[in-house]
């Protein structure tokens, strides 16, 4: 299986200088990428930003992609994790060092509430939806993550484990369902 | 043995998010290269988080892909180096064989005249687009060639003994470029950031990849040192001083 033909065909042609390659590629992931970073940095504007700045760096780091290593999904969304827990660090330091005031406004500001998950995932157990939600969506480590679920690391491990399994579980039923009612209609 | 420890560890989904300190991911990246079964994991693995992803997306305003589309168009892409000596090579070999292709051609004259004008026609444009090509090379080489260029060889220390790197810096014209050939090969979450130290402030001057003759980088005003540090893929604002595997004084 590993990385996506129409993708590594897309890449092919980045590489080669096609920036219509690079929008194609936005048009497929910009929202996955999007839901992560918004979720992690729970401002729309300044998600937008960081978006535009990881397609950006996927634009200029294209040859060191390497398919045979996994998707390009994988790799994007590694990109997106890195750019926007460096623009949050840069953040955090600002408040600690120089304007308190920036932390009491931006509380005010974000009210809205982007960490909330959907589909498959809601129909998870709590524990296992908090384990995926800490790592894939809001850029912990394993190592911090446990500590904020306060369980030890191999149990959030098989947290995140079990999680992944009964998701893999709903997405076999959900072909069926579909290949059922396709065959209804046919 | 590295699969079951790989497994009962969960060392997958942590190298998915790219967690893992590099001795992690190259143990990882060697497993999933000698294992099937381990790779077909990982595949999976990899299907079911692009699915979640696909089914957690938030479609973005348009106005972030006309940003992107504006910051793209307007910026000037750094231009692939080739080998100098490599086109050279080609350049040369190429002639020879047009040369001795020619000869032949004209032995056979007339009944091959015809296609010998339009074979000529061919080998002319390969003929100029080698020779723009080669006037590329000739200006790389003037800018590690020129009088005012330092050369300068960065060793890695205890972290990568067996790193090297090769910058050239011509302060006149406020030109870096740098050889990565003898930096060795990083995991996939992981690229090489080079540094300049400005009044003890570390100043991005770019991402490396290994195996590059010729890379430009930024000239950056002021700069101490040059270092390189090991960094996520696609680089980071800030240097990880715990991962900095080379440094020099200017």
């Amino acid at each position: 299986m590993g990385a996506d033909l129409a993708d590594i065909q897309l890449i092919n042609r980045l590489i080669e200088g096609d920036n219509d390659a690079l929008y194609q590629l936005y048009d497929k992931y910009s929202g996955a990428l999007y839901g992560v970073v918004l979720r992690m940095c729970q401002n729309e504007a300044e998600a937008q930003d960081l978006l535009q700045e990881t397609f950006v760096k996927i634009w200029s780091s294209i040859t060191q992609y390497d398919a045979s290593k996994g998707r390009f999904y994988t790799w994007a969304y590694r990109i997106a994790r890195n750019t926007t827990l460096n623009s949050l660090r840069s953040k955090k330091n600002l408040i600690q060092n120089d304007d308190l005031g920036v932390y009491v406004n931006e509380t005010e500001e974000n009210q809205q509430d982007f960490s909330l998950l959907k589909g498959s995932l809601k129909k998870l157990e709590p524990h296992h939806q908090k384990a995926i939600a800490l790592v894939y969506y809001q850029g912990y480590t394993h190592k911090e993550a446990h500590e904020v679920m306060g369980v030890p690391l191999g149990t959030f491990k098989s947290y995140v484990r079990q999680a992944l399994k009964q998701l893999r579980k709903t997405y076999a039923n959900e072909l069926v369902w579909l290949w059922c009612i396709f065959e209804t209609i046919a | 043995m590295e699969k079951k420890r790989i497994l009962e560890e969960g060392l997958l989904e942590q190298y998915l998010t790219g967690d893992l300190p590099i001795d992690e991911q190259l143990m990882v990246e060697k497993a999933l290269v000698e294992d099937a079964d381990l790779k077909a994991q990982f595949d999976q693995l990899e299907a079911d988080f692009e699915k979640m992803a696909l089914e957690q997306a938030i479609v973005p305003p348009s106005r972030v892909k006309s940003n992107l589309v504006d910051s793209i168009e307007n910026t000037v892409p750094l231009k692939t180096n080739r080998s100098p000596l490599w086109i050279a090579a080609s350049f040369a070999v190429l002639f020879g064989l047009a040369t001795y292709w020619m000869y032949i051609q004209w032995q056979n004259a007339e009944e091959n005249f015809d296609s010998l004008q339009q074979q000529t026609a061919n080998l002319q444009e390969r003929l100029e687009a080698l020779e723009n090509d080669y006037a590329v090379t000739t200006s790389q080489l003037k800018d590690i060639n020129g009088p005012n260029v330092v050369p300068m060889v960065l060793y890695g220390n205890q972290k990568l003994p067996n790193a090297k790197l090769v910058a050239y810096v011509d302060h006149n014209r406020k030109i870096v470029i740098v050889n990565s050939q003898g930096l060795p090969e990083l995991p996939v979450t992981k690229t090489y950031q080079m540094w300049s130290d400005v009044d003890g402030e570390m100043i991005n001057m770019g991402t490396l990849a290994p195996n590059q003759e010729l890379i430009p980088l930024k000239y950056i005003e002021k700069a101490e040192s040059l270092n390189i540090t090991i960094e996520p893929v696609g680089g980071n604002d800030h240097p990880t001083v715990e991962d900095l595997i080379s440094a020099i004084p200017l």
